[in-house]
């Protein structure tokens, strides 16, 4: 069992590096920052995700698929921050969190519907919407919380 | 866990679950939801130990609010 705060540090560096680049870093990424050996890394990596069950890594790999509220893996929930598009969010409810994640900036959010495909579009600051392109847009979930969580299609 | 452009849409979706008629929640409800003082910490050094233990409870009493007291959103039991 890692020291706590190691855990929180590790946890820290991964959703800070999300937020810096879109992507979530490697294990072995991780080592150096923290004064870890790889294998250190490696293992503080699994005890955060025990930690924080909401996230995943890919199957069969010890590769970050989901963080939220970011995703690693692309999602269709494109987040875009001053004009640029380099985060995507877990999922739709997760989406209206990362306005958190950017303090004092435009969060925008763009997905496709999945019934129509058509875009739908909606912006935030600070916990605040700001603009929702259909106003008629709404959340869904479909087989309640727990059973979906994870599993693929996630609905 | 999604958005869609309506209810409507929700409902024509092919995978619609027709059990999760009640699965509908407004946006300003699901921000409120997805926004509470434990989401506004995501960022801090001691986010993991101190403030995710926290939101189970803080998750719990929104719902509530919102009047989602059903097993469906508090915790399901796996889908029939």
């Amino acid at each position: 069992m890692a020291d706590p705060r190691l855990v929180d540090r590790m946890f820290h560096r991964i959703m800070r590096t999300l937020v810096e680049t879109g992507r979530a870093p490697h294990y072995a990424e991780l080592a150096r920052p923290l004064s870890l050996s790889v294998g250190e890394a490696r293992r503080a990596l699994l005890e955060v995700m025990q930690a924080y069950p909401i996230g995943w890594l890919h199957p069969e790999t010890d590769y970050i698929a989901s963080f939220p509220p970011l995703n690693s893996l692309p999602t269709q929930y494109r987040i875009s921050v001053r004009g640029e598009q380099k985060w995507f969010a877990q999922c739709g409810f997760e989406a209206t969190s990362v306005t958190w994640l950017f303090p004092g900036r435009t969060v925008r959010i763009e997905a496709p519907c999945l019934d129509c495909g058509d875009t739908m579009l909606v912006e935030m600051r600070d916990g605040r919407l700001l603009t929702v392109n259909p106003r008629s847009v709404v959340g869904h979930l479909n087989y309640g919380f727990g059973p979906s969580r994870g599993t693929p299609p996630y609905l | 866990m999604n958005l869609f452009r309506s209810e409507e849409h929700v409902r024509r979706w092919s995978q619609f679950n027709p059990a999760a008629e009640e699965g509908f929640i407004a946006l300003p409800d699901l921000a409120s939801f997805f926004g509470t003082e434990t989401r506004q910490h995501m960022l801090d050094a001691d986010y993991l130990s101190v403030w995710y233990p926290r939101r189970a409870a803080e998750r719990r009493a929104v719902l509530e609010r919102l009047g989602k007291t059903s097993p469906f959103w508090l915790g399901t039991p796996a889908p029939s």
